[in-house]
Parts: C-alpha cells; structure tokens; sequence
C-alpha cells in the first residue's frame, strides 16, 4: 500500500490540475464552437440567421423572440466596423464578446437614440479611423450580435429588411 | 506491479477525475446564481468581467453570449411553487402581473437549455402577446395539450422542462432588490 503513496499524491495533483485548466477553457472552448458554427456564412460579415427554432439552435438557450444577426469577427486582418441601424420603437440591442467570452460593449436603441452608429472593434495597437468610436479588445475572435425583439414571430417578414441594414466588415480605409 | 504502472494508473485516474469535476462544477447553469425569488434564480454577475472562472464556464455553458445585467436580467427556473421539479406531462399555471422591465419574456426549454419541437410551435409567452385580466393579471397553461381557454405553452410529454423568464431593461425598482420584485407563479395544477 506504501508504494501507492506517491503515485496517488501524483494523481490528486494532476486531477486538481486538470480541474482548474479545463475550467479556465471551457469558455474559449465552447466560443471558439459557437464562431464556427455562426462563421459558416463567414468571418466579418453579418449573418441574419432565422428565428430560432428546435432545428435550429446555434447557441443554448435561444431566444425564440429575438431576431438574432450575428457577425463572427477574427480581427487579425485588421479592426472590424460594425454598422447599426437601430428599428424604430423596437427594443434592439448590439453586444460584442470576446473570446474569453466577456461582454465588452453593449449599446441599445435607446442608448443611441435611436439613430444609426459605428463601433470600430481594434486589438489594442491596431490603427483605427481618425474619429472613428472605438473598442478595443484583448484577442481576435470573438462575436458581435444585434438581438431586434419581436412581438411575433410572423412579424419577421416585415422587419427583415430593416434588420438587413446593419453591417459589419473589415475596415480597409484608415483615412 | 511496477512503479510507473501505479503512475500511470493515477494519472489517467487524476485526468478524469479533474475534467470530470470540471464538467460538474460548471454544470449547474443558472441557477447557481446568487439571487433566489421563489422557484426563480439569478446571478446579476453574468456577461461581465467580474465574474469568477466557474460562473463564467457555467454561463458559457447554460447561456452562451447572456448580455449583463443592466441590459437583461435571466431568471431560470426548475421547480414550481412547491418546489417539485417541472415535468412536462402535468399542468401548469403561470401568472402574474406585468413585470417591472421594457420588456419580458418566458421561455420553455428542456433540462439542457434547448428547444423541444412542438406541433404549435409555440416556445414563449411574452409581455406583448399575453391578455390582462380584469384584476391586471395575465395567466399562461403550461401543458401538453391545449386548454379549453387562455394562453397556452406546450409542455413536452414524458421529460422534465426549465423555464427561463428574460427581463429586458429591468426598472430600477427591480434592480434595487430583485429578490423582492414581483415574478410569475408557477403552481401545478395536475398532472
């Protein structure tokens, strides 16, 4: 039984190790999944996915009253503007996270006014527009998600085209 | 035996035991939060960056891309009022009076957190689509069939459900003392 002192000393190490490792990746880790899963029409370009429904659940716990436009950003390219048009008398929200998962901005309609804004999301040091409202964020990848609130499902159809004029894209032009 | 068996047995075992806790720690959803109001629980510490490393691997795990407090505040719930787990073959009454927020919502998942199909296709009830009685109260069954009258969830048969109730822009009332605010009941009324 001696012999198995040691070994066994070894072993609550590596489990208490493994423990507390795999604790702090579980949120990258099921990040990094979820970017996938909505990058699929792409990285840096805004997805307006469809309702959620049993078939279609990206994320856990899908709201099924939000109309969710989804932009997964890899910022090592370059800073990503992420375009806004709030939809009148609408409750509607932009939130950016991080890879760590932390909300690192969040703004709604009534925050803004109801008006159309542009955040630009930067790796610190990254150069940004001159004048440009900025973010700056601690990793690449990450997530920006416009949630729009909908009374009905049915009133997708009408709102569609007004969620349609929100963006996002890599800046190119520093000017 | 010899010595680097016994270490390689207690290796793999520390191995499993670790990620294994990991996953059980993290595993308790939203509920673990800090804030009890009836069957309802809440932690006010999601979506920031105060929040410890097991809440937020909880969170990321239970409500992936949750918005903080001051913009949404999610109550989870298992139980009803009697605290008996929520099972979707039994009837439900789910009442109150409107909440103390922009906006609010319920929202009926299955014990992971998703969507169960539905022949109505119906998974919510929400501030906008539910009827206020004379005394200004609205009143929701949760239950596998359709009832005779009133606002209806589907309830799955033969598996246990969780709610989540969404509080959009919660009033400062509310944020004041939310374990105090006015929620809805959930009373089983047969099953």
């Amino acid at each position: 039984m001696r012999n198995w002192l040691g070994p066994l000393a070894f072993g609550l190490l590596v489990a208490v190790a493994t423990g507390y490792a795999a604790i702090a990746a579980i949120p990258y880790g099921l990040m990094n999944v979820a970017v996938d899963r909505l990058g699929q029409g792409g990285i840096n370009r805004m997805a307006y996915g469809n309702l959620a429904t049993p078939e279609r659940q990206p994320v856990v716990r899908p709201s099924p009253d939000l109309a969710y436009s989804t932009c997964p950003y890899d910022l090592s390219a370059g800073p990503l503007a992420v375009d806004v048009t709030p939809v009148p008398g609408r409750y509607s929200s932009l939130s950016i996270f991080d890879a760590a998962t932390d909300v690192i901005f969040v703004r709604n309609d009534v925050e803004a006014g109801g008006k159309p804004y542009r955040i630009v999301l930067a790796r610190g040091g990254q150069a940004v527009p001159k004048g440009a409202e900025v973010v700056r964020t601690n990793y690449d990848r990450g997530i920006a998600l416009i949630r729009l609130l909908l009374k009905d499902p049915a009133e997708i159809g009408a709102l569609d085209a007004a969620r349609r004029q929100s963006s996002c894209a890599t800046v190119t032009k520093l000017k | 035996m010899k010595s680097w068996h016994r270490y390689t047995i207690t290796l793999v075992g520390g191995l499993a035991v670790g990620l294994g806790a990991a996953w059980w720690m993290t595993g308790s959803g939203l509920s673990s939060g800090a804030i009890v109001n009836g069957p309802w629980t809440t932690s006010l510490g999601y979506g920031t960056k105060a929040t410890d490393p097991v809440t937020r691997a909880a969170v990321a795990r239970a409500g992936l891309l949750a918005l903080p407090a001051k913009e949404t505040v999610y109550w989870s719930a298992k139980t009803d009022a009697a605290g008996g787990p929520l099972d979707g073959n039994c009837r439900y009454r789910l009442s109150g009076t409107p909440l103390d927020a922009r906006w609010w919502s319920v929202t009926i998942y299955d014990e992971a957190g998703y969507l169960v199909a539905n022949p109505a296709k119906i998974w919510s009830v929400n501030g906008a689509n539910v009827a206020l009685d004379a005394r200004g109260e609205w009143r929701v069954t949760i239950a596998p069939t359709k009832p005779a009258e009133g606002a209806w969830l589907p309830g799955a048969k033969g598996q246990p459900f969780h709610l989540t109730l969404r509080m959009y822009n919660p009033g400062k009332g509310f944020r004041a003392d939310p374990k105090k605010a006015a929620l809805p009941q959930i009373v089983k009324e047969g099953c």
